[in-house]
């Protein structure tokens, strides 16, 4: 059962949107294991401290995953969450978005889970 | 964890690619309005300096993040600079673009050889004529604080490399290099630029200026826009 924010990849609108972090976690399958992403504290905001966490359901890797944050279709250069176990399927780490002075909202946080691949979590912020 | 040395060509790599796609974009128009208002003269030795400018701010960024060892810390501090950095550079382009036509507004006062005039009418015409090479220099420590989605992710890396510092010296210097290794990545796309636009390759120059001039009198307002509404 997917939470209520999640808006399925393939109904995404133009703009890519298909998480909406402000309301609560978003999750995505991946290779038989569901991957769900949470920020904290929220709303989430450009240009402070924030908190990812990934909880995974299934079978989970023998390596912590980890999240780059990024824009769509816009380099702005390598920023790697990692992540710490705080369970055996929670992973946990600090991170900032940071702002386009361009004044696009618009923020990808791939969540890279070895041997498993990458899940993406397309979302606004708010600057 | 990745050691410093990765972490500097990880940083100039990026610097480089970002230089041709992002920096071209959000700050070719600035590029452009200098090379323009150099009219092909010293385009390479003025922007060296604007680059090595540019640089020098980067590097007391990326020390000031390497000491604190946190990104927002510094940059809750610096974000009313940077606005005025931004605002000030649409100025700069805005007073270039109606200089380099003559289409200064009171011209005939501005122009005025013998006014004592005010620091207003000074700055004016200061702003309005920087032919000089080394003012480039100035001007690329004051454009350094400009924000930028890109500067930001490495100094966010610049931060990463003061946490565990043995002091504070060491994340100073590890902070400030890994900045001078992005900046460095970024000036090949940039001259490259400058030097297109510096219009030596062009036979017909007027209405090039005349174009040019509108352009970077509209960018000049973009970012003056950018700068009061961030």
């Amino acid at each position: 059962m997917l939470p209520e924010n999640h808006i399925p990849g393939a109904y995404a609108g133009e703009n890519q949107i298909n998480c909406r972090i402000h309301d609560g976690p978003c999750s995505r399958s991946l290779s038989g294991l569901e991957v769900t992403l949470d920020i904290s504290p929220k709303p989430v905001k450009a240009m402070q401290d924030l908190v990812f966490k990934v909880s995974l359901a299934g079978e989970g890797p023998d390596q912590a995953p980890y999240i780059d944050l990024g824009m769509p279709g816009m380099k702005m250069g390598p920023n790697r969450v990692i992540l710490e176990k705080i369970s055996r399927t929670v992973y946990e780490g600090k991170g900032v978005i940071v702002r386009c002075p361009s004044g696009r909202r618009t923020w990808q946080a791939t969540v890279t889970v070895p041997g498993k691949g990458k899940a993406d979590f397309i979302f606004d912020v708010i600057y | 964890m990745l050691s410093i040395d990765a972490l500097y060509l990880i940083f100039f790599t990026t610097g480089f690619t970002v230089g041709f796609g992002h920096c071209i974009g959000m700050c070719g128009p600035l590029v452009v309005s200098f090379s323009l208002n150099l009219k092909g003269k010293n385009i390479f030795i003025s922007h060296a300096f604007y680059n090595a400018g540019r640089i020098l701010t980067y590097a007391v960024l990326g020390g000031l993040m390497g000491v604190a060892g946190s990104f927002t810390a510094v940059s809750a501090k610096i974000v009313g600079l940077q606005q005025g950095a931004l605002i000030a550079t649409g100025v700069l382009i805005v007073v270039m673009g109606l200089a380099m036509n003559e289409w200064l507004p009171f011209g005939k006062y501005f122009r005025r050889e013998n006014h004592t005039g005010g620091i207003f009418v000074r700055g004016f015409n200061k702003l309005s004529a920087i032919k000089s090479t080394y003012a480039y220099f100035p001007i690329g420590l004051l454009l350094g604080l400009l924000p930028c989605g890109p500067v930001y992710t490495a100094l966010i890396a610049a931060a990463g490399t003061g946490i565990g510092s043995p002091n504070a010296l060491y994340g100073f210097l590890s902070g400030a290099g890994l900045m001078v290794a992005f900046g460095l990545g970024t000036v090949p796309a940039l001259i490259l630029v400058a030097k297109l636009a510096g219009l030596g390759w062009l036979t017909s120059r007027r209405l090039i200026y005349r174009i040019g001039s509108v352009l970077m009198i509209l960018a000049g307002v973009v970012y003056i826009v950018r700068g009061i509404r961030s």
